[in-house]
């Protein structure tokens, strides 16, 4: 008997490792992963916090295990014998609340050090992030005149060693900005600027989502941070300002695309920007409660759209760029041209509320659709990769 | 006159023929409608049947009425989160769509919160509190009354929004501005604001009324010191509800006005400010965490000694950390707030407060940890229950602790790490000990047991279903995986623990069939004599309503006790011998009160449930038509005349007969079909003056 149940365990362990470790395969949320100088002292914390509530617990559980085996009341027992009558032991009782009290004081003291230093300001660059429903927008100023310079949505550029100063903004509802592996989370409260820090030493692309719920589409609202080394930083910077003036140059005539700027004149400058271009909506606009719409000058440089919700160019099973022969990357022509046509099918909105994009399906017939893709694909280079 | 079946060890007592027959009081002639009038109805002097559950002020079936009540929303609550669950079961699930997941979601918490866990809490205290201080009702029987019928309105009008144009989408806990008419213009919102207005009314007249109850009608010998830790925890609560209730209720009429009135109290471009929202809700709601947790552990805290056969282990320590939990409970509500934005100087103070209610809560637990120790710990299924909530509410404790830190909190918060923290508080801690109470207490309000088979494998099948589900919680939280979010993406990687959690939900759901199985099955065997009786004591309980025969008759105690110590009762039973050792000199079912005196006890009334009907026409009216909400106030505004107009004690009830403990022994056998809890409503009254034993008009 015993060798078939040894037997049955050699089967057994590996295949309960199996499905632990399949369990442990981790997504690109990974709280617990930190890269961001924010998120590894947060991080430490937490593993300390951690691994002192397992010793706890442990302790604990031994307790009730070691009730449960050795002070079990057996058939055998007298009924009118009683077991020692304890009322109670001053010394015991202060000793367990003066030994989780030191525990706690040693937390509070390490606590209190990290909750200042993450608040502290740096003297990086400044970038103005605005959540609204179900998006984020990201503005920056370059030259500290009180314009954006660049105006982006859904990907949040920064670069490496460079600890990025966010002063967080909401146009609507309360929204959460959340990138697990550069930082914790901080609130975007309407009426309120909320200062935050983040920061990373390696370049890469670290994804993140509203984590305060935000009404109908709140899942949805998910966006990235791309770090980039300082030269491709740079080259990001120049692309963003040549994509404003590129914009601005006339499309030829005739082409589809100049018929699907035609179009966007009609159904989309109502809520969206082209810097230089098309600006009527520019300062907010009454047809959305959070007043503003992505800007599209730059719309091809975002590796993301709808919230982030939808990849600008086509990515293969294990989510890695596909690209054409001449290496350039693919245009997710497919999805694009169906959020154009029917936004709320795609990611819920109550646009009936002014919450989201209209649904387009009965206004533009298919050569509509095409000829706005065609639009929108001059908009911008595409993307800086790190 | 009424006879306690099944005191085998009592031979000076005749036994009846059966458990159907137990305290059979009915007075023939006192039946029938020669109620006198007294304002606009006929008084409800001798109703019997539904009526008797309707009109009733007698605590104990108000209890029981709550108890029924949660467990009903418990069930609507749990098939909520059943469709989340199977919409999380894959990524981009598709099962429900977003605006429904949001719906679920924020009803699953509130129904859970307002409308099972509270209620139960309130079901126990009811029926317990005026037993364990050897009180014959509670200080205002009709106010009682009077909350449970608001909190039936109050749950009923809540859940109607589902067939309103759907339920409440802004999550339990509101957050403006995205719950103003801007931002969520359906209804479901103002349902949620005036349901949880009315419920909390019925949680005020339930924690006035126990206030009263427990400083003013403990009898004679028990001081605070001498109430029983279950008592004690009610009370705690009952100052926190009192203390809380008005934070919510004017965050609530904010709300309301803002909706319905076009107020701007979290209008942000009229320079409101949306943490104010934040701050009011926080201040209710974290004392609110307490008010749910506190009950459970004092339910424990009576079943770990009489199953550990001994005495609590610091009994002092374990009343006063309840009763400083209670207290520092008001100065930790902004740790909901970490990310908030509050600032670090906010942000440092409430980390701090949060880590320190820690220690309390720690002493707590060893101190039960301590009274099991070295005892003789029968594992019935009330203690199964008991012990896991020790072993299940200390790891959602610990995670705590975790979150107190605020920068982990900063990446804890609104993942499913926080999830799995409160449900193993309020599943594991709460929820546990609510069931170990119904199995513990189940023998001393109906007569009999739960089956002892069922309630293992309910036991069993909850603590696996509960692991499983809320387990890997923690995990997937930390993965990275946010609350609230109706999907989530096929590169998060939260797919396995998901599938693991949903596969768990259904352990759950089948231990919650077994426990209705169980209800229903003995239930129905105890109607037709297969059930034994349970006897006063079946425990070899500690505490006073083991001093009364099981079901308790409806005026709950003969005469009144007196005590002279801690657990009075169980030192009837054991004195210390010649040589010092304890030795049992008595069984408790040998010198229960056997429950044969009639004396005065309030008489039902129709006013309550008249009243309490108001409330949810009032919230029609706030919400449809302003003149539904007229009909509403006249009908509030009415009963309340009718209520003063109408004695609690109707003169006239019972007079003319005094034969009190001259009646037949064999009165069961002509009413063969009354079940167990049919008792009589105030006939052979007794004029019984006893230092509490007259039930307080209200």
């Amino acid at each position: 008997m015993g060798a078939r149940f040894a037997r049955r365990w050699r089967l057994a362990v590996p295949a309960l490792l199996g499905v632990l470790l399949a369990g442990c395969a981790t997504g690109r949320l990974d709280a617990t992963k930190p890269i961001g100088e924010e998120a590894r002292d947060i991080d430490g914390l937490m593993r300390l916090s951690g691994w002192m509530a397992v010793g706890v617990g442990i302790f604990v559980a031994a307790a009730v295990v070691t009730i449960i085996v050795k002070f079990r009341a057996k058939p055998t027992d007298d009924p009118d014998d009683l077991p020692p009558q304890i009322h109670g032991n001053r010394k015991a009782e202060l000793t367990w609340t003066l030994i989780p009290t030191a525990m706690l004081v040693f937390l509070t003291i390490y606590t209190l050090g990290t909750v200042f230093d993450l608040a502290r300001a740096s003297d990086g660059p400044t970038i103005k992030v605005e959540g609204q429903q179900w998006w984020w927008q990201f503005s920056y100023d370059l030259d500290g005149d009180g314009n954006d310079d660049i105006v982006t949505a859904n990907d949040l550029v920064i670069q490496t060693g460079e600890k990025v100063n966010l002063e967080i903004h909401s146009n609507d509802v309360i929204h959460s900005f959340w990138i697990p592996q550069l930082n914790g989370k901080k609130d975007a409260v309407p009426g309120r600027v909320h200062h935050w820090l983040i920061s990373s030493d390696e370049p890469g692309i670290f994804y993140g989502e509203c984590v305060e719920f935000c009404g109908l589409s709140h899942a949805n609202m998910q966006m990235r941070t791309i770090v980039l080394t300082p030269d491709d930083y740079k080259r990001w910077e120049q692309e963003q300002l040549a994509g404003k003036e590129a914009a601005q140059e006339a499309l030829v005539e005739g082409s589809a695309a100049a018929a699907g700027a035609a179009l966007f004149e009609t159904h989309c400058i109502s809520c969206h920007v082209v810097d230089g271009v098309y600006e009527s909506a520019a300062g907010g606009n009454a047809n959305l409660l959070a007043g503003i719409a992505p800007n599209l000058t730059n719309l091809m440089s975002r590796t993301a759209f709808a919230g982030a919700l939808y990849e600008t160019y086509q990515t293969g099973p294990g989510g890695e760029y596909l690209r054409n022969p001449d290496g350039s990357l693919k245009v997710n022509v497919a999805e694009l041209r169906e959020w154009v046509r029917n936004a709320p099918d795609m990611k819920p909105a109550r646009a009936d509320n002014q919450q989201g994009m209209l649904d387009f399906s009965e206004v533009l017939t298919d050569q509509d659709l095409d000829n706005l893709v065609e639009y929108l694909k001059t908009l911008g280079s595409p993307p800086v990769l790190p | 006159m009424a006879i306690i079946t099944d005191q085998p060890e009592s031979p000076d007592l005749p036994d009846s023929s059966g458990p159907g027959t137990e305290l059979e009081v009915a007075e023939p002639d006192s039946h029938g409608d020669d109620s006198p009038r007294t304002g606009v109805f006929a008084r409800p002097m001798h109703a019997t049947g539904w009526r008797e559950w309707l009109f009733t002020v007698d605590h104990k079936k108000i209890g029981i009425m709550y108890g029924a009540l949660a467990l009903f929303w418990f069930l609507i609550g749990g098939l909520e989160i059943g469709l989340v669950r199977l919409q999380l079961w894959a990524p981009d699930g598709e099962v429900i769509s977003a605006d429904f997941y949001n719906q679920l979601f924020t009803m699953h918490g509130v129904t859970m919160v307002f409308l099972v866990i509270m209620p139960l809490a309130n079901a126990f205290a009811n029926y317990l509190v005026p037993l364990q201080i050897g009180a014959r009702d509670v200080a205002f029987p009709r106010m009682n009354a009077l909350g449970l019928w608001v909190f039936f309105f109050g749950g009923i009008f809540l859940n109607l929004s589902w067939f309103l144009g759907g339920g409440a989408d802004g999550g339990w806990f509101a957050y403006a501005p995205n719950t103003g008419m801007t931002f969520s213009p359906g209804h479901g919102m103002d349902f949620y604001a005036l349901g949880l207005q009315i419920a909390g009314i019925a949680s005020l007249l339930g924690a006035i009324n126990l206030l009263v109850t427990i400083i003013n009608m403990r009898c004679p010998g028990m001081s605070l010191l001498r109430m029983p830790v279950f008592t004690w925890m009610i009370l705690v609560v009952q100052f926190l509800l009192v203390f809380a209730l008005p934070v919510i209720t004017v965050a609530l009429i904010l709300l309301t006005f803002d909706r319905t009135f076009d107020a701007n109290f979290f209008n942000v471009d009229a320079g409101a400010d949306p943490l104010l929202w934040q701050h009011l809700f926080w201040i209710f709601g974290h004392p609110e965490v307490y008010i749910l947790i506190l009950p459970a552990f004092g339910v424990v805290s009576e079943t770990l000694p009489v199953f550990s056969r001994k005495p609590l282990f610091g009994y002092p320590i374990v009343v006063l950390s309840g009763a400083a939990i209670g207290f520092m409970g008001w100065g930790v509500w902004a740790h909901h707030m970490f990310t908030s934005g509050m600032g670090p100087v906010s942000v440092a103070a409430f980390s701090a407060t949060t880590m320190f209610i820690a220690v309390p809560t720690g002493v707590k637990i060893l101190n039960w940890i301590a009274t099991m120790w070295a005892g003789k710990v029968r594992f019935t299924v009330p203690m199964m229950f008991s012990v896991s909530l020790v072993a299940m509410f200390t790891i959602g404790g610990l995670s705590g602790v975790m979150h107190a830190i605020a920068p982990a909190d900063t990446q804890q918060t609104d993942t499913y790490f926080i999830v799995a923290h409160f449900h193993y508080v309020l599943v594991g801690g709460a929820l546990m000990g609510m069931f170990a109470g119904m199995y513990y207490w189940w023998p001393k309000a109906f007569g009999y047991h739960l089956n002892d088979r069922l309630g293992r494998w309910h036991f069993w099948l909850m603590l696996l279903g509960f692991n499983v589900t809320f387990g890997p919680m923690h995990i997937v939280g930390l993965q990275g995986m946010a609350r609230r979010h109706s999907v989530y993406g096929e590169f998060d990687g939260f797919e396995f623990w998901n599938k693991i959690a949903t596969i768990g939900y259904f352990f759950m759901l089948i231990a919650m069939v077994i426990l209705a199985v169980n209800i229903f099955r003995t239930w129905g065997r105890y109607r037709r004599g297969l059930e034994p009786g349970a006897g006063a004591d079946p425990w070899d309980g500690r505490t006073l309503e083991w001093a009364i025969p099981s079901p308790v008759p409806e005026h709950n105690f003969d005469y009144v006790p007196v005590v002279s110590d801690v657990d009075d009762f169980w030192h009837k039973k054991y004195q210390p011998d010649e040589t010092g050792k304890l030795r049992r000199i008595a069984y408790g079912n040998d010198i229960a009160q056997i429950g044969d005196q009639h004396p005065h006890l309030p008489s039902p009334s129709y006013w309550p449930i008249v009243l309490a009907m108001g409330m949810p026409l009032i919230g029609f009216g706030l919400i449809y038509n302003l003149w539904i909400a007229g009909i509403g106030l006249l009908l509030l505004v009415g009963s309340m005349f009718g209520w003063t107009l109408e004695p609690a004690t109707d003169p006239d009830a019972g007079h003319g007969h005094d034969g009190h403990g001259d009646h037949d022994d064999d009165h069961g056998a002509e009413k063969p079909d009354d079940g167990p809890d049919d008792h009589s409503d105030g006939d052979g009254v007794l004029a019984a003056s006893t230092a509490n034993g007259e039930a307080a008009g209200d």
